[in-house]
């Protein structure tokens, strides 16, 4: 009953004229940043994060999660009708999603995907309103040690989960965490790696770092490769699935959505792992698996309803634990408390407007984005004509503009700069950017956890194996490194890898929504 | 060779972190001290960097690294980027953006002058008006005043 009542409260705080446009241009922004190729969400997050500054809380997280869910619904459009994923959480779509439109049943796909993310997104947020609370309840008991046992567990299972090798994924968290030491220690006044510059001394700016690494390394990648699409249907017709597609698709649409949930609450898991995961799944319970890659509309409806699941499941542990489980929601910490607003086991209490104000804006949000995705489709369709070429120069200006405006300070540009080249040859070499910016984000609680675990310690670092909760987590922890010292180098996700399709997607995924 | 390379200078960035660490000091009469947390993360990264160093040769991998136009593509964004940074302190953003843009709409991708200007013009006008006047987000001027 306290959650139906927050619910309400809630409610009240987004059916305002001003929430109710955040959440709406968020969904026009988030299906449009899904539907472009070459924009993923999370670049998009931190290049608008700046315009939040000017808002209230509520409005600027509403918004900025809703950009978030909406490119999940945006990136079927452009995997359907030009077999390039819009964005990362739509890849497997084009496997089947493009065969339809090849097919002539290009709505028919749309109208699958629109609805199996609505679906998929209203349960989701249905059980997030439940479950999110029980969650903070249990983890308000949480002291120093707790916190630090957790937010370990939650690190080494984005290790666990990520697709190319953990040793790359464990380097890459240790880089995130060396990088968010620069500057003046909080707890002593000590400067860090300063080596005498006044610019370090503030340390390095999260937008900068983000920015760089998921949006120029993005459109680094990008401006490499001449990609020549073509757009399947001019005109969509047929958006709604007939009798036959509800009959092959409902069951795909519930397994999509149970098991997105449950992978975007495991950190490193997401909309990207759950839609591949999706695919995988329907495809071995399919009775006749050999249609996939062929048009199957399975292929579509679950992996659709996944990612949507996905990206509320992955919010439940930013709000209720203060621990992302992936680099969109990494973000998301980074914006409110930018904002100044500590999420974890507190938020909910401290913060009700806020909390619920999201969840609430979510029922909003998928509604505004069913709206959005289906009768406008047509709408989407002629974004999908701006070429490449008139897209990238904007992004860069967007990211020069978004970057200078947190600290009007030039210095950022070049760090912006320094991280996306080093994120565009990080990613040849198949490291995964995504743990580093969760290091990033987590490395001050992370540090605070450990050093007040420690000083309230008479015997050092024992205190992590006498408080059974923390020792609990940790030899999880130690379990999941032994599973992942044990096992051979991960391949890429076995939907993907198996079946061999007809129309392979053409583009890369976009990295950020992992 | 490119990937040795690499794993060789996350040995020696690991150490110089963990080295600078020490100094900072790890464990003091008070609790942790500012080095202590830094100081792991440096053990991490030359951990990790020797554990990849020793994988055998088969296992590194030959990087995709874009040559011929390509090649000039990304380097032209990035020699862009560079451009606009460096310049904006003097020129401003208005002017800086319209430079870089017409400059990578003219190298990177090959467009007409024509439809470079007017493109590079027009989101120029547009960046500056929506972030600089809707949305009162400051942006750097030019000695010209904008």
């Amino acid at each position: 009953m306290e959650s139906v009542g927050g619910l309400l409260t809630g409610f009240g705080v987004i059916l305002t004229l001003d929430n109710l446009f955040f959440c709406f241009l968020g969904s026009l922004i988030g299906t449009l940043v899904g539907v472009l190729p070459g924009v993923g969400p999370l670049a998009a997050l931190a290049l608008l994060l700046p315009i939040t500054f000017t808002m209230t809380p509520v409005g600027g997280m509403v918004m900025l999660a809703s950009i978030f869910y909406g490119a999940m619904y945006g990136g079927s459009t452009t995997s359907i009708l030009l077999n390039i994923p819009g964005e990362a959480a739509s890849v497997v779509t084009c496997l089947d999603g493009h065969q339809m439109a090849k097919q002539g049943r290009a709505g028919a796909a749309l109208g699958i995907a629109a609805i199996g993310s609505f679906v998929a997104g209203t349960l989701g947020v249905i059980v997030m309103t439940f479950f999110a609370p029980t969650i903070a309840t249990v983890a308000i008991r949480f002291g120093p040690p707790e916190n630090f046992a957790l937010m370990v567990l939650g690190i080494v299972c984005t290790l666990f989960m990520i697709t190319g090798s953990p040793v790359k994924g464990a380097l890459m968290v240790a880089l995130g965490f060396l990088t968010a030491a620069v500057g003046i220690d909080v707890v002593n006044g000590r400067e860090r790696f300063t080596f005498g510059s006044i610019d370090l001394s503030a340390g390095i700016e999260l937008l900068a770092v983000v920015i760089g690494l998921f949006g120029v390394t993005e459109v680094l990648s990008n401006v490499e490769r001449v990609v020549k699409s073509t757009l399947v249907a001019e005109r969509i017709r047929g958006l709604w699935p007939t009798l036959a597609d509800w009959r092959a698709s409902w069951r795909p649409m519930l397994r999509g959505s149970g098991l997105g949930f449950v992978l975007g609450l495991v950190p490193g898991g997401g909309p990207v792992t759950a839609s591949f995961m999706s695919y995988a799944l329907e495809k071995r319970l399919s009775a006749h698996p050999d249609g996939f890659g062929k048009g199957a509309i399975e292929g579509v409806a679950g992996p659709e309803s996944a990612n949507n699941a996905a990206v509320a499941g992955s919010i439940i542990p930013v709000l209720s634990l203060g621990i992302p489980s992936n680099a969109v929601t990494a973000l998301l910490l980074g914006a409110l408390v930018i904002h100044g607003v500590q999420p974890g086991p507190l938020f909910i209490a401290q913060r009700p407007d806020l909390f619920w104000g999201i969840v609430a804006s979510m029922y909003v949000g998928n509604v505004l984005l069913l709206l959005l995705n289906l009768p406008l489709v047509g709408l989407w369709v002629q974004f999908l004509r701006i070429p490449y070429r008139v897209l990238f120069p904007v992004v860069l200006l967007l990211s020069i503009v978004g970057v200078y405006s947190a600290n009007k300070n030039v210095f950022d540009l070049w760090v912006m700069l320094a991280f996306g080249v080093a994120g565009y040859v990080l990613l040849k070499l198949k490291y995964d950017l995504a743990p580093f910016v969760i290091a990033f984000v987590l490395a001050p609680l992370l540090e605070q956890s450990l050093r007040q675990s420690l000083a309230m310690s008479p015997d050092g670092a024992m205190i992590f194996v006498q408080r059974p909760g923390t020792a609990l987590m940790l030899v999880s922890s130690a379990l999941l490194v032994a599973l992942m010292v044990r096992r051979k180098p991960k391949g890429k996700p076995k939907g993907k890898a198996k079946g061999k399709p007809k129309g392979k997607p053409k583009g890369k995924p976009k990295g950020g929504s992992r | 060779m490119f990937e040795r390379a690499l794993n060789a200078f996350w040995i020696l960035l690991g150490a110089a972190a963990a080295a600078y660490a020490w100094t900072l000091g790890l464990i003091g009469a008070s609790g942790p001290e500012s080095g202590l947390f830094p100081f792991l993360a440096g053990l991490i990264i030359m951990g990790a960097g020797v554990v990849l160093l020793l994988r055998p040769l088969s296992e590194n991998i030959a990087p995709d690294f874009p040559r011929g136009d390509a090649l000039w593509r990304v380097l032209g964004v990035i020699a862009g980027l560079a451009f606009m940074a460096i310049s904006i302190p003097f020129l401003g953003f208005a002017v800086a953006g319209f430079i870089t843009m017409v400059i990578l709409l003219r190298t990177v991708e090959k467009s007409s002058w024509w439809f470079s200007l007017a493109l590079a013009l027009v989101a120029i006008v547009v960046v500056d008006w929506l972030f600089g006047h809707i949305l009162g987000m400051a942006l750097p001027r030019g000695p010209w005043g904008w």
